[in-house]
């Protein structure tokens, strides 16, 4: 077995650049081995995660009868994803309230355990909550806060030096450093319970940062923010990322956010991954639609715009058409030559209305197979 | 490699756990207060009650203030560094704020367990400290030795394992059961049955409910087995309730892990 391992690596070495893992060369290879290969920070496959949730009924009686029985529920959180993030990818994680953006996350921090599946980040198993791990990872919830509540951050921020032991000047060394560029320095010395969301989101991050992790979750790090504030946020995110390379996974419900942030966005409904691409893909991907703007030179708009795609807005002398992808090449030539038209646009919709579009649809389909589910007789 | 320094830890949490109830002063005073008032009326009451009988189950009066003293050193130490803990566990598990206790690379029945220091508790500490200087010099026959140094804080120790033995396991059944707020009750009647002397449980229920709170749940030995030690003789037939009281601490203490890492399998923490 030994001697089979040295051949393998033998004949391996004689390569100059493996670029695809081989089980076959490497039959003892641990998953840490293969990480270090592909340089993959996040690797996930087919990880499941459902709870089993009570189904209370409604009134006295019923709640008195579920004390000696019980009604049980699957609810399917995660079902079954797999996705790979490499080391210093900023990937945005997008998906309608629900999905298991959140749940994924805390599978990932080894906060829950996993029904099935399988998930490595960094080369440990994250749920078997190691030392080794925990050290090297930092979850941040803008719905939590970890913080003690009547304390002053400071005081929160020594606790974490100790807990991770940092030295001091290190220490020191990291916490001006990120106090700096989030322009806090002055709020240190103030119980935490008196900051507003914003001050006490960025004293989450600094807390979340000291210990310099490789791996960053954050669970909508933004949500209640103010333009401004979000806009600080992201300031931040990028410029330390960019600085640390490090490996970032970020859900938020904000486009800003991701637009400004993520080059790659994973998108996840009702607990599965339909979409894992560029932020400008997804428009290509799921609108079927672009819209058209139209200025006309005539003192009279034509009437009968609505035989070249739907009327949005009629702002005279402006008009806005949405107009089938397919189509826009006849609708555009056509109106040109029935029509003195001085000025055209043709754009892609927002992706706000695109992404609100696409949830929507998978909501629908979701419903459609859980009725025709329960419609399917039970033997 | 990078042990955290678990005494490091500690001593942070103590500090900060005074530096807040420091900011909170009159809370801190009237607990304080108030705690150390209600074990100076109970004294009082076992005062009266000794004008009527000299002795009860065979403790006399400053023997039995000895063990009264002892109550107070136990039921001071837990409530100071265990009992805010195990009620918080439960918040922890309700709210889903034990997800920030599982990501700190330190063990996390330590970190649950001594977060906060609730200083005020240790007033009583000194009340009890006093008691027992003035008890045990009127104790007839009493005669110090280097034993009762030795023994006497160990099994105090001891017994506040036990009890917080008992408490986490039972805090650490919220994560099954999503909410346990019967701990204060438990508390009450734990501590009810503990402080008195096992010699009054005799008869066709009292030995029974004797045998069950020595063996089964070893609430009794906690205070009795200290106060023994300093309020009567050193003599063999302590030995063996002595022996007992080692292995039924080392046991509630495994115990109470094992429960509370079977708990934390099964968290499921808390949506959003
Ligand atoms: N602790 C729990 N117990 C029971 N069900 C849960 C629990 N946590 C999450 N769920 C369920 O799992 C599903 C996914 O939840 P999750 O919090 O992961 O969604 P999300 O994508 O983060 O949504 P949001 O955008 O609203 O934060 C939901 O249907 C939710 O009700
Ligand atoms: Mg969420």
């Amino acid at each position: 077995m030994i001697k089979a391992g040295a051949k393998a690596r033998g004949q391996q070495s004689s390569k100059p650049c493996p670029s695809t893992f081989r089980p076959d060369l490497y039959p003892d290879a641990h998953w840490s081995a293969y990480n270090l290969l592909i340089m993959s920070a996040i690797k996930i496959r087919g990880l499941k995660k459902s709870y089993r949730v009570y189904r209370k009924k409604e009134g006295l009686l019923a709640s008195i009868t579920g004390l000696f029985q019980r009604d049980y529920r699957e609810v399917d959180a995660v079902k079954g994803i797999d996705l790979d993030v490499e080391q210093g990818e900023f990937v945005a994680f997008l998906g309608p309230n629900g999905a298991g953006k959140t749940t994924t996350l805390k599978l990932l921090s080894g906060v829950i355990s996993p029904t099935g599946g399988a998930a490595s980040v960094l080369g440990h198993t994250p749920w078997l909550r190691e030392n080794e791990y925990r050290r090297r990872f930092a979850l941040v919830m803008g719905q939590k806060n970890q913080l003690w509540w009547d304390l002053p951050a400071q005081e929160s921020f020594r606790l974490h030096q100790k807990i991770y032991r940092i030295d001091s000047s290190e220490f020191q060394r990291t916490r001006d450093e990120l106090v700096d560029l989030l322009e806090v320095g002055q709020l240190l010395g103030q119980p935490v319970r008196e900051l507003s969301l914003g001050e006490r989101m960025k004293m989450e991050l600094t807390a979340a940062l000291l210990h310099s992790p490789d791996v960053l979750f954050l669970d909508e790090p933004t949500i209640g923010l103010d333009v401004i504030a979000q806009h600080n946020i992201q300031k931040f995110l990028k410029h330390y990322q960019a600085m640390r390379k490090i490996t970032i996974l970020l859900t938020s419900h904000y486009m800003k956010d991701v637009a400004a942030l993520c080059r790659r966005v994973v998108i996840i409904a009702h607990g599965e991954i339909v979409y894992d691409g560029s932020l400008a893909g997804i428009v290509d991907r799921f609108s079927s639609h672009k819209v058209l703007t139209l200025h006309f030179a005539e003192e009279r708009m034509p009437s009968d715009l609505a035989r070249y795609g739907e009327v949005l807005e009629i702002v005279e002398p402006k008009a806005k058409l949405r107009v089938d992808r397919s189509s826009i090449a006849k609708v555009l030539s056509s109106v040109l030559a029935n029509h003195a038209v001085e000025d055209v646009s043709v754009e892609d919709p927002p992706l706000e209305e695109v992404i609100a579009d696409m949830f929507a649809l998978t909501a629908k389909n979701q419903a459609d197979k859980v009725a025709a589910e329960s419609l399917t007789p039970s033997p | 490699m990078h042990h955290p320094s678990y005494l490091g830890v500690f001593l942070t949490f103590a500090r900060n756990s005074l530096i807040r109830d420091m900011t909170f002063r009159a809370n801190f005073l009237i607990e304080g207060i108030s705690s150390v008032s209600w074990m100076i009326m109970n004294l009082g009451f076992y005062t009266l009650v000794y004008r009527f009988t000299p002795s009860i189950a065979d403790w006399d009066k400053y023997e039995f203030f000895v063990f009264i003293s002892t109550t107070m050193f136990v039921n001071s130490l837990v409530q100071a560094f265990f009992m805010p803990n195990a009620q918080e566990l439960s918040e922890l598990v309700r709210t889903g704020g034990l997800d920030f206790a599982l990501l700190k690379p330190i063990d996390t029945q330590f970190l649950v367990s001594l977060q906060r220091v609730n200083w005020a508790s240790l007033g009583n500490f000194f009340v009890a400290l006093l008691l027992l200087a003035y008890a045990v010099p009127r104790i007839e026959g009493f005669e110090l030795s280097p034993w009762h140094f030795l023994l006497y804080p160990l099994y105090i120790v001891l017994g506040v394992f036990i009890l917080y033995s008992v408490m986490i396991a039972l805090a650490a059944t919220s994560i099954w059961l999503g909410r346990n707020q019967s701990l204060y009750d438990f508390w009450f009647y734990i501590t009810n049955f503990s402080r008195y002397p096992m010699e009054i449980y005799e008869g066709t229920w009292g030995t029974p409910l004797r045998q069950l709170f020595t063996f089964v749940v070893p609430i009794l030995v906690v205070i009795n087995v200290p106060a023994r030690i300093m309020a009567k003789p050193l003599v063999s037939d302590q030995v063996f309730l002595a022996s007992f009281a080692m292995l039924a601490t080392a046991i509630s203490l495994l115990g109470s892990r094992w429960v509370f890492k079977q708990a934390l399998l099964s968290y499921r923490s808390a949506s959003s």
